[in-house]
């Protein structure tokens, strides 16, 4: 029963999620999608342990936690896995074509660089980076978050490249 | 409300807590190869030690206490490839690295060619190419991608995730 629990949680963050992503997004709420995945989170579990308390007579927490972070885990890698890859931008953008054709130079010479061109311009306004003129700097905050991803990278044994390893 | 987990789940907790851990460990280990073989090896790892566990700690095992503690390592799981693949397939976080590591102000077409190592971004398309093709998503002919069937149903998918979720 407490796993039932948990899976009415997942329904109710399932609704909260995308309305939150929704509202956002029509009232320009100055909120990340990540930071309304939380929220929504935050609610749904305690609605759900508020909603076990009261209905199961002997509620097991930890049964229905597991459930619940996992399919929100769930929810939030697939939410991650089509939110900015560069990969699947590149197949939609093939796709909604009317030939469902693009020649490669044109993916190299233009929607790359335009992808390019949006993620400096996420960086900018996070504040980890700030233009003058035609050249762009790290800001101290970005300099600084350099740093912490460098340490992680070196500790971890990941490359600086961020490109796939086929030869895995 | 019971807030203590079955021995099953405290075991999961305790190695999701570990498998940071052992990531560490096995990136001092060369034989284990690049990022993302070694987190593969992390995973298998984490579920032997889980089996392991349920086997050798005293009691009976209760199914529900089990599958709560497998939900509990698949989570751990997805939410360290969540935070382990930003940092090593991440593009924003390594356009900013790339600017850090280049110590001072760079044009677009500069931090483009910081970005891949003295590569143009040719390369780094054919790198995300290589993937849509290597899953058999697109092909290439006489210049020109091309979605194959397979490519244009994980569109879809890919919309209505989008959709489901939010993002529009």
């Amino acid at each position: 029963m407490s796993f039932a629990v948990g899976l009415a949680a997942v329904a109710v963050f399932a609704l909260l999620a995308p309305a939150l992503q929704f509202m956002a997004r029509t009232r320009a709420w100055p909120l990340g999608p990540v930071a309304l995945l939380a929220i929504a989170a935050v609610v749904s579990h305690g609605l759900g342990v508020t909603l076990g308390i009261l209905v199961v007579p002997q509620f097991q927490y930890w049964d229905a936690a597991s459930v619940f972070g996992f399919c929100v885990m769930a929810y939030v890698f697939a939410f991650g896995a089509v939110y900015k890859s560069v990969s699947l931008g590149i197949l939609l953008s093939l796709v909604d074509r009317p030939d469902r054709r693009a020649p490669l130079s044109e993916i190299v010479e233009r929607q790359v660089p335009d992808l390019f061109r949006g993620r400096i311009g996420n960086l900018i306004d996070g504040g980890l980076v700030e233009r003058s003129e035609s050249h762009f700097a790290a800001t101290a905050a970005g300099r600084n978050m350099a740093g912490h991803v460098g340490r992680l990278r070196r500790a971890f044994g990941i490359g600086d490249t961020s490109l796939y390893d086929f030869s895995e | 409300m019971n807030l203590l987990p079955g021995p099953a789940q405290a075991a999961a907790i305790g190695l999701s807590l570990a498998f940071p851990l052992l990531l560490l460990l096995y990136a001092r280990i060369a034989a284990t190869g690049g990022a993302g073989r070694r987190f593969r090896l992390g995973c298998v790892s984490l579920l032997i030690l889980y089996a392991v566990a349920c086997i050798a700690l005293p009691g009976q095992r209760q199914v529900g206490d089990v599958l709560g503690g497998l939900f509990l390592l698949g989570t751990a799981m997805m939410l360290c490839y969540i935070l382990f693949s930003l940092l090593a397939w991440g593009f924003t976080l390594t356009l900013l690295t790339a600017l850090v590591q280049a110590g001072r102000p760079l044009t677009l077409e500069q931090w483009a060619t910081a970005y891949m190592q003295g590569g143009d971004l040719g390369t780094f398309t054919h790198n995300r190419l290589k993937l849509l093709i290597g899953a058999g998503m697109v092909v290439t002919a006489d210049g020109r991608l091309a979605p194959t069937t397979k490519g244009v149903a994980v569109a879809h998918l890919v919309k209505l995730v989008r959709l489901s979720t939010g993002l529009g």
